[in-house]
């Protein structure tokens, strides 16, 4: 009985157990189906936005790959059109160099032959200043053995202001640049024509005497007029020579001068005549009524030409130390033909000199670029000295660069050999050289590069292209060295 | 809504936002450092203006003369813009260059080739 039971129990367990199961799976199906379901709409929902990306992709990189073609081709076009311009603007620069390097040689060449006191100066320095710093920047010996030229550019620099180093000079006065007399000067020869009617003037009266005069000793008269005619003549060669400005001339031979110049004569004829408005002023500075006993030579009034206008703030602004005469000019006849040594006055000297004053304010006036920027340093510098005794700035060695050294034995070099200069006999190879080396012995020049200029041989070669042969001697260097 | 203007830079365009005659314009190079975010003040202009304060129609002038190519990359951004906007909104697009300029001719054409729905015309000087 308990066997039955115990099996119906089981059994209705199993049924139950069965019937649970049975809904739980049905439950479960169910379940699952709706799972399903709902992952199939994602992953549709997943398939419609991957493709939609997919497609956003692909045209992405579609455009992308346009983009970058479209830049490639772009860029290459760019590049070819840069390439293009380059050519030109090289070939263009390469002509404007040209041009502005035949402007300056024009240039130098006019100032050349404005007058004959210069020659082929500004021609032929540079030919010396390019031989001496190529020299100079080879040399590995001291005190050049830092110094190197590291382009083109600096050569074409030193080039350039060697062209145009003496440019000022167009504007100094061609009667001062070329005074090679003491009394020379622009002249209205009215004076000369005047002093010949005074002398005819004379001979009429001389006449009318010795008509009057006819019963006197004659070897009396004679004798005393040989005295006085050879006492006039010697005079006169006395002062002609002084004239020309050969020769220092000492204390006593200007007192002679004066003696000289204090003989009178008398003027008949009126000096205001025949004088244009300017000088005519000046001339009524004195009286002038005649008949007046005038001196045989002498300093008048008319005879200082006032400086008009000169701008000293600027003079000083451009670091300019040579002081600046008060007066522009001064004519003066006792003055001139007094001048010590050369044949210029204080006041000459200044407008010579004034040169290089005129070539650094017109040289700073350009606009050089960067590599040529030490051009009117360079050319500005070559009459200065190392001991601060040159012009216009006074400076002294530290600042001398090496090239505006080399300028400054050039300009010298080529003044001292040159023969085409009608005021002097040209100077022998040995005879230059001599001067040379007084200079650089003074530090005026720099001695090293003298010797460099020696030892290189460079004044050899220079002389043989641009000297006369008969210029040519033999140089014993060895006692520079 | 605010009108916005960028004044022309060596290196970017003028650009002149004008929300009251709804006229856009672009002119210039454009090589900007950073091309998203120079552009960025004014993709969100647009943004805004086309949400709310677009004028019936919108004139677009674009007269780029040199670009750089994330420079066209963000042309093609500021396409799919008005794009989506034109639904709603009667766009004109302008893209001006010059009879030389082949590079911006072809840039033109390729807008005209990508957005066939957009109303771009090609316009030489
Ligand atoms: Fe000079
Ligand atoms: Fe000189």
């Amino acid at each position: 009985m308990s066997d039955d039971r115990e099996r119906r129990k089981a059994e209705r367990a199993e049924r139950r157990e069965k019937e649970r199961a049975s809904t739980t799976n049905d439950r479960r199906e169910e379940e699952s189906n709706q799972e399903e379901n709902k992952l199939v709409g994602e992953i549709d929902e997943l398939k419609i936005t991957f493709n939609m990306t997919i497609d956003k992709l692909a045209k992405d990189i579609k455009r992308q790959d346009k983009i970058m073609s479209r830049a490639d081709k772009r860029q290459r076009k760019e590049y070819d059109e840069l390439q293009d311009r380059l050519v030109e603007v090289t070939a263009l620069q390469e002509s404007q160099k040209k041009l502005m390097d035949s402007f300056i040689e024009l240039i130098a060449g006019a100032i050349d032959a404005k007058s004959k006191y210069t020659g082929g100066h500004c021609i032929r320095v540079p030919e010396l200043s390019m031989m001496l710093v190529k020299e100079a920047s080879n040399s590995d010996e001291e005190p050049f053995k830092e110094f190197k030229l590291e382009s083109e550019d600096e050569l074409r620099e030193l080039n350039i202001a060697s062209l145009l180093h003496d440019c000022g000079k167009v504007t100094t006065p061609e009667y001062i640049v070329d005074k090679a007399t003491k009394l020379e000067t622009i002249y209205n020869r009215i004076h000369e024509v005047r002093t010949r009617f005074e002398v005819i003037h004379r001979d009429l009266t001389i006449e009318a005497l010795e008509k009057k005069l006819a019963g006197e000793d004659v070897s009396t008269v004679d004798a005393w007029l040989e005295v006085e005619h050879k006492k006039l003549v010697e005079e006169y060669e006395i002062l002609a020579i002084a004239n020309v400005g050969g020769e220092y001339m000492k204390d006593e031979s200007k007192e002679k001068i004066r003696e000289i110049a204090s003989r009178t004569w008398v003027r008949n004829f009126d000096d205001t005549l025949g004088l244009a408005h300017e000088e005519k002023q000046r001339v009524l500075l004195e009286k002038s009524e005649t008949p007046a006993v005038e001196q045989l030579l002498s300093d008048k009034k008319r005879h200082i030409i006032e400086r008009e206008y000169f701008d000293y703030e600027e003079y000083e602004r451009f670091g300019f130390k040579t002081k600046v005469p008060e007066n522009l000019y001064d004519l003066g006849e006792l003055t001139n033909i007094c001048i010590s040594a050369g044949t210029l006055t204080y006041e000459d000297r200044f407008k010579i000199q004034e040169h290089v004053v005129m070539s650094i304010k017109m040289l700073e006036q350009l606009p050089f670029p960067e590599n040529l920027k030490n051009v009117p340093l360079y050319a500005g510098s070559h009459h200065e000295t190392l001991i601060g005794t040159g012009y216009p700035r006074q400076l002294s060695a530290e600042d001398m660069s090496i090239p505006a050294r080399v300028m400054a034995i050039a300009d010298v070099f080529e003044a001292l050999t040159a023969s085409d200069r009608p005021y002097k006999e040209p100077k022998t190879l040995s005879a230059s050289v001599k001067i040379l080396s007084f200079m650089a012995k003074d530090k005026h020049l720099d001695p090293d590069l003298f010797k460099l200029f020696l030892s290189s041989g460079i004044y050899k070669e220079y002389a043989k292209d641009r000297l006369k042969p008969e210029q040519i001697d033999e140089v014993d260097i060895s006692q520079y060295l | 809504m605010e009108n916005l203007n960028f004044e022309a830079t060596k290196y970017t365009p003028e650009i002149k936002l004008d929300a009251t005659s709804g006229i856009i314009s672009l002119v210039g190079k454009s090589y900007p450092e950073n091309t998203f975010e120079f552009y960025k003040p004014m993709m969100e202009w647009l943004e805004n203006y086309f949400e709310e304060n677009a004028q019936d129609v919108t004139t677009v002038n674009m007269e780029i003369i040199y670009f750089n190519s994330s420079s066209s990359k963000l042309f093609f951004d500021f396409f799919d813009l008005l794009d989506e906007a034109k639904d709603d909104n009667t766009i004109k697009i302008n893209w001006i260059y010059d009879e030389e300029n082949e590079s911006a001719e072809e840039a033109g054409e390729d807008f005209v080739e990508d957005f066939e729905d957009l109303d771009i015309e090609l316009v030489t000087k």
